[in-house]
């Protein structure tokens, strides 16, 4: 990246992820953007924004861009509505860096926000699945979102050594950190034989293998180099970014037991980054299913094909292992306001390589945050570290 | 009621070249019951394309389908049906609405080459002939040609019918059911006069009865009548499904309620072969829990842009590299040709890749229900469909099956027609 600018993150901040009820999106954006004005050590005024991006899979209350300019008191700079799918989130960030990398501005915004539980909890399968399945050929099938990820994990398990078992342990990973995150939405341990105990959502998915319904917004400023220190002096810096499609249809996608969007979009981050896998400290990984945790674990070379299981059953990837993922509580645990999941992920990393996490990982130098979906063919990944590039 | 006209009789004779029979694998005892995706449309394909897969040299003129039960009351059946059925979209098909007397009024004084087809959804049941093109006054047993058994020896002749009115059993276009309680009414001087008159001049009695209960079938019979899984349109067409394998000739009898129709039949002990059977023995209909009654949309223009390849089970062929696309593709995806692609019938031989099992509730659809991701044939081609004619959950990795027609959903009212995979180990495999 030696032609683009280094770019830094200077402030981070989240709503608490959950069923917001009582808020609606135009509560929830600036809500997440004041506490990420807040988080800014020496002080920063919204004023300096110069454009932002926003990150909404489904419009709520009105379209995204505006609804983000009028209700955070930014209506003189250009505004970006990002969505693509899950990997909205991370994809936002790729965006907002691009343009400050490249020049065009100095100060930027990011912001990802959903607000899910506006339809009843049922409904909300139909209302958006008009615009995410093929309307003649998929969409009549009742091809459910728990469905398109459990067509890969029937196929990963007969194909893999993993077990419904090694599935559980992700769930109770995930639960295990976020219990003590105060911004999850599920605060709560569970076993390995609750998981297996749980009723079922989809085979081989049951209820504690699924990420809840969330709403929520999660925000980022990010900056060029030269004024990093005129806001703090532990920036965070954007290492990578990456982003990757695949065949849309599963009826056309030749390996259900991997997700090659994830594998083009970390191709592309580390190669930005300079890095291989095992150069990442901390990740926070999209575990929407608790399959798809294990199956990325492959995709962003973490182990090798198949591998997966192992790192599980050594506890590899919990907060004191070799590499912990979803520190956080991840997807799982924490929640899923889809436009808002891969922001949160970096707020988790932000912090994380500042020391100032709630299950910190020690000495946490380069952090990755993955996204996968649409529902598996787009994967938007993003590589922090706590040391500016070379 | 009363007379409403009086029997009349001969016409010219037609020839049985196939006959085949569909039951859906649901049900108790004599008594089946329609899958949840299937309607008139699938049955009458069900049986249709095995009719015609048994006398694949006939070139079929003409397409009747009578029922009762048609889904599409402001049209769209017969595109769906012929789609389904494999035959050109510019074939005549006549949409009957009747019962049993309709089937047998349909069999004869057909013109050319003919597909009859008759359907009943309660209780469930299809069933297809295929008449060879009609070639002059019936000849009588003695003197029929004796040839082989796919020869179709097999000859109808003798039509009479009588319309009598006796409606004990309403149903009106909104489907409100009445009924006026008197079975013995009905027997006694609905059916029993109707046939007194028809059969003033024949000694002997019919050889099958169609359209009544099996205790009456019999007693119009002195006993010698097959018993039938169906009482209306295909009723028929299963009782000369019985005669061609006993190799039995005689006088088969329609009636809806007081009307009536009779034709002759004249058939050889070899016939038997011409006639095909998909009648997997009864279960227990899986229950299914239904959620709200959600409207599931539909985009006519998505609809119509699909249907030839997915009422047809048809890939897009690439002129350039020869790589199939489905669903069709405007650019290829081996290729990268944006040449027109051709329609090419896929293989309905599918093998399981993957599939998954939906229990968590659906707003407008029933669950559990099953999905899967079927390979079809050694095509290459993958399709994502429902399980069907299985318990939720049957269908395993490795599986194999054939693919069926299919109601996948009913969407803003609109039956939406395609294909679900039907494992092997509920139905034999066939055409």
């Amino acid at each position: 990246m030696s032609s683009l600018r280094r770019v830094a993150v200077v402030g981070a901040g989240m709503t608490d992820f959950g069923e917001h009820f009582g808020l609606g999106i135009k509560d929830l954006l600036p809500m997440a953007v004041s506490e990420t004005v807040r988080s800014v050590d020496k002080g920063f005024d919204r004023s300096a924004i110069e454009a932002a991006w926003f990150g909404e899979l489904t419009s709520t209350d009105g379209f995204a861009s505006g609804i983000l300019a009028d209700s955070c008191g930014l209506l003189d700079i250009p505004v970006t509505r990002i969505e693509n799918a899950c990997a909205t989130g991370n994809d936002a960030v790729r965006n907002a860096f691009i343009a400050v990398a490249g020049g065009f501005y100095d100060v930027v915004l990011v912001v990802g926000a959903d607000k899910v539980r506006e339809t009843s909890a049922r409904s909300t399968f139909w209302d958006w699945m008009g615009n995410t399945r093929d309307m003649a050929w998929d969409f009549p099938l009742g091809l459910v979102a728990p469905a398109n990820f459990a067509l890969h994990a029937t196929r990963y398990l007969y194909e893999s050594p993993a077990t419904r078992e090694h599935m559980a342990m992700v769930a109770v990973k995930n639960h295990n950190h976020g219990f003590t995150n105060p911004k999850a939405q599920l605060k709560v341990k569970i076993t390995v034989e609750q998981v297996l105990a749980a009723p079922m959502v989809v085979e081989p998915f049951g209820l504690y293998d699924c990420t809840p319904q969330s709403d929520g917004a999660a925000a980022m400023l990010l900056v060029a180099e030269h004024l990093a220190d005129r806001y703090t002096d532990r920036p965070v810096w954007i290492h990578g970014v990456g982003m990757g499609l695949d065949r849309v249809m599963h009826q056309h996608k030749a390996d259900l037991t991997t997700f090659p969007a994830t594998v083009k979009a970390a191709k592309a981050a580390y190669t930005m980054a300079g890095i291989s896998p095992s150069d990442v400290d901390v990740a926070e990984v999209h575990d929407c299913f608790t399959a798809v945790e294990l199956i990325s674990y492959e995709d962003l070379g973490f182990c090798e094909r198949f591998d997966a299981y192992k790192l599980v059953e050594a506890e590899a990837t919990s907060v004191g292992g070799t590499l912990p993922v979803n520190p956080s509580g991840g997807l799982k645990s924490k929640g899923h306001p889809p436009g808002a999941t891969g922001v949160a992920q970096c707020v988790e990393l932000f912090e994380q390589l500042r020391d100032q996490a709630t299950n910190q990982v020690d000495g946490a130098r380069v952090g990755l945050a993955h996204n996968v979906g649409g529902p598996t063919a787009v994967s938007a990944i993003t590589i922090l570290g706590r040391h500016r590039p070379s | 009621m009363g007379s409403a006209g009086s029997g009349g009789s001969g016409g010219s004779a037609a020839s049985v070249k196939a006959i085949a029979t569909y039951l859906p694998p649901w049900g108790a005892g004599t008594t089946r019951i329609a899958g949840p995706d299937e309607d008139a449309v699938t049955m009458a394909v069900a049986a249709g394309r095995r009719a015609l897969a048994g006398a694949a040299a006939e070139t079929v003129d003409e397409v009747v389908v009578v029922t009762r039960d048609f889904p599409l009351l402001e049209g769209g059946n017969a595109a769906a049906i012929l789609a389904g059925l494999g035959l050109p979209l510019t074939v005549r098909l006549t949409e009957q609405l009747g019962g049993a007397s309709a089937t047998v009024d349909a069999l004869v004084a057909r013109h050319g080459s003919a597909l009859v087809i008759g359907v009943d959804l309660a209780p469930a049941g299809a069933a297809a002939v295929v008449l060879g093109a009609a070639d002059g006054p019936a000849a009588g047993p003695a003197a029929g040609p004796a040839v082989g058994p796919a020869g179709g020896s097999v000859r109808l002749s003798d039509h009479a019918r009588l319309n009598r009115s006796m409606p004990i059993r309403t149903r009106s276009d909104d489907g409100d059911v009445h009924e006026y309680d008197d079975p013995r009414l009905l027997r006694d001087l609905g059916v029993g006069s109707t046939v007194a008159r028809l059969h003033a001049a024949s000694s002997a009695p019919p050889v099958a009865v169609a359209g009544v209960s099996a205790r009456d079938a019999r007693s119009l019979s002195g006993g010698a009548a097959p018993a039938l899984p169906t009482t209306g349109a295909s009723a028929p067409l299963f009782a000369l499904a019985a005669l061609l394998e006993a190799g039995q000739s005689g006088t088969l009898l329609a009636l809806d309620q007081a009307t009536a129709s009779t034709v002759t039949v004249s058939s050889f002990p070899g016939d038997a072969g011409l006639v095909q059977r998909d009648e997997a023995a009864p279960r227990a209909l899986p229950v299914r829990a239904e959620s709200s009654a959600a409207e599931i949309k539909i985009a006519l223009s998505a609809y119509d842009r699909a249907f030839p390849a997915k009422l047809g089970l048809a890939a897009g062929r690439c002129p350039c590299c020869g790589g199939l696309s489905f669903p069709v593709r405007y650019r290829c995806i081996d290729c990268g040709s944006e040449l027109p692609k051709e329609l090419t019938p896929l293989p309905r031989q599918a093998t399981v890749y993957s599939a998954v099992t939906i229990h968590v509730p659906v707003p407008g659809l029933a669950t559990p229900y099953s999905l899967a991701l079927v390979e079809l044939g050694t095509s290459g081609v993958r399709t994502l469909v429902h399980v069907t004619d299985a318990e939720p959950g049957a269908a395993q990795i490795g599986d194999r099956g054939t693919m069926v027609m299919r109601r996948v959903a009913v969407r803003s009212g609109v039956p939406d027609y395609g294909y679900a995979f039907q494992p092997q180990t509920t139905v034999e495999v066939g055409a």
